[in-house]
């Protein structure tokens, strides 16, 4: 330490030897990066010549079309339901399925091994694909978007549930435990009360993703919102396409603003006294 | 009518032993304390005594009501129905923050009603007055309605004596009751601890770090060194044999 000290006040210590190869580096991360954008075809001249085109679009969108408002307000309500619905399924399907798979709930590892695995496979599984697996079943509508939804956020709500069940202080179960009480007895008193605050705050943050998932499961036959998002942009009805989305937007932003509330309603304040 | 550990003896997970053949009793309505270094295996103690941790050898045997209760070698609904009778209290208490006071005494007796009840936490009125009960002879039955988490220290280890006294335990495992508590409260919770244990003829068995707590409130004490029982006696210690168990005067450490 001393030493390298005195010798960086007396002499200019040579480059490292990494420092050489330095310029190097940054020439291949930059040559890699042109690279890739090359091979997605990125053309900044075609985007260049394009733009007149893409501000006449932006500007046939003006002024949003706001005579179909009141025929918008049933697809959007639907939209919103299919995603609260589809939320609360996905809950109640998550519930078992993380108690299972959770690490400290002492279950069988053969049921540990199936419900991870279950899990696993609903996420993997894209809602769209589900939907049309469902479809089959019972032809369009929202019921099978719905459904889809619901299987599609177990495996995310099934994986935060399980989290959130092993991150919980261990001591408690383990006194509930001790107390001669049964797996399920623990899972009831002990570790879903301490991963209830985060469990909640998962769901409704899947609400939120699902708001904007059930616009998209709409663009497959699943109606509401998201349905006419689709026609409006096929027959050129622009300034209707505006409407849609200033309304979604409206929709996405109400929705955040509502599972904030509801959360700070629950976890805000303690409740005393 | 007594607790009886024989011979128990547990390995570290690296093979080393930690506990070499203890063997001692504790006799109803007495309190016993345990003493000894940190490290030296006491908490693993009692948590072989309700098998929270394995034990690799040695015997445990529970004598009330004219039967005799093995604690070793049992497993499943046996090992639960066993563990009715061990209640146990934690230094850092260990309650169930979210759930009210009453809730928390009520997990007492989780091991008395059936599991589909309990899912619904039909618990009876009978169960219900009872836990009030023993929150009032605590003198914190006002804390009832209380979520768990927002009481002091002292509150806490109260709530979690009452669930112990809810699950009519025969024998009360303290693990550092009061390390955590300041002076006053330690005091009045180790009072409140005695009390219990001879007016319910409990055989309890604390954990302690406190010589003088352990003077003034235990009946007997038992000292643990170097994996075996140095110390089986009165509770008021000598000054050398203290002194012994805590290395003061060898000046050695523990680590051998």
């Amino acid at each position: 330490m001393n030493r390298s000290s005195l010798t960086s006040t007396t002499r200019l210590p040579a480059l490292p030897k990494w420092l050489r190869f330095r310029y190097f580096a940054w020439a291949l991360g930059i040559g890699a990066f042109v690279g890739a954008a090359a091979y997605l075809e990125f053309s900044p001249q075609a985007l260049a010549e394009g733009a007149p085109r893409m501000i006449n679009f932006v500007r046939q969108l003006f002024p949003p079309d706001i005579k179909v408002l009141p025929s918008l307000i049933a697809p959007a309500l639907k939209t919103v339901l299919m995603a609260a619905v589809a939320t609360v399924m996905a809950a109640l399907m998550s519930l078992p399925l993380a108690v299972m798979a959770a690490g400290n709930t002492e279950m069988p590892k053969a049921l540990r091994g199936i419900s991870r695995l279950l899990i696993e496979v609903a996420r993997v599984i894209p809602d769209v694909v589900f939907a049309l697996i469902f479809i089959t079943a019972v032809g369009l509508g929202p019921f099978p978007g719905t459904l889809a939804m619901a299987v599609h956020s177990v495996g995310m709500l099934g994986k935060l549930y399980r989290e959130a069940m092993e991150e919980i202080d261990p001591g408690p179960p383990e006194a509930v435990k001790a107390v001669g009480a049964t797996r399920l007895q623990v899972v009831r008193y002990a570790v879903i009360p301490a991963a209830l605050p985060a469990m909640v705050s998962d769901t409704l943050y899947r609400f939120d993703i699902n708001v904007r998932n059930s616009i998209i499961i709409g663009f497959v036959g699943a109606g509401g919102i998201g349905y006419r998002l689709i026609v409006a942009m096929r027959l050129f009805k622009y300034q209707e396409l505006l409407m849609i989305l200033l309304l979604i937007l409206g929709i996405i932003w109400v929705t955040e603003k509502l599972s904030d509330r509801l959360r700070a309603a629950i976890f805000g304040q303690p409740l005393l006294r | 009518m007594m607790l009886e550990v024989k011979a128990l003896s547990k390995r570290l997970p690296d093979g080393r032993p930690l506990l070499k053949g203890i063997s001692f009793d504790v006799r109803e309505g007495e309190l016993v304390g345990i003493i000894g270094l940190s490290g030296v295996g006491k908490t693993v103690l009692l948590r072989c005594i309700n098998r929270l941790t394995e034990p690799d050898g040695g015997e445990i045997c529970l004598r009330c009501d004219g039967e005799e209760y093995r604690i070793t070698g049992i497993n499943g609904h046996k090992l639960r129905d066993i563990r009715r009778k061990f209640a146990m209290v934690y230094q850092d208490f260990n309650l169930v923050g979210r759930l009210t006071v009453l809730d928390n005494v009520l997990i007492g007796r989780l091991g008395r009603i059936s599991t589909l009840k309990s899912m619904i936490k039909r618990f009876s009125l009978a169960d219900k007055e009872e836990a009030l009960e023993w929150l009032s002879r605590l003198g914190i039955e006002n804390l009832a309605p209380r979520r768990a988490e927002t009481l002091s220290g002292g509150e806490m280890q109260r709530v979690a004596l009452a669930r112990a006294m809810m699950q009519g335990c025969q024998v009360l495992l303290a693990d550092e009751p009061v390390a955590n508590l300041d002076p006053k409260t330690a005091e009045e919770v180790m009072g409140q601890l005695v009390e219990i244990t001879e007016k319910n003829n409990l055989r309890t068995l604390a954990v302690m770090h406190q010589p003088e707590l352990v003077r003034r409130y235990c009946h007997r004490v038992i000292a643990i060194k170097e994996g075996i029982v140095a110390y089986d006696g009165k509770a008021d210690i000598d000054e050398q044999v203290l002194a012994h168990v805590y290395d003061k005067a060898s000046g050695a450490s523990k680590v051998a």
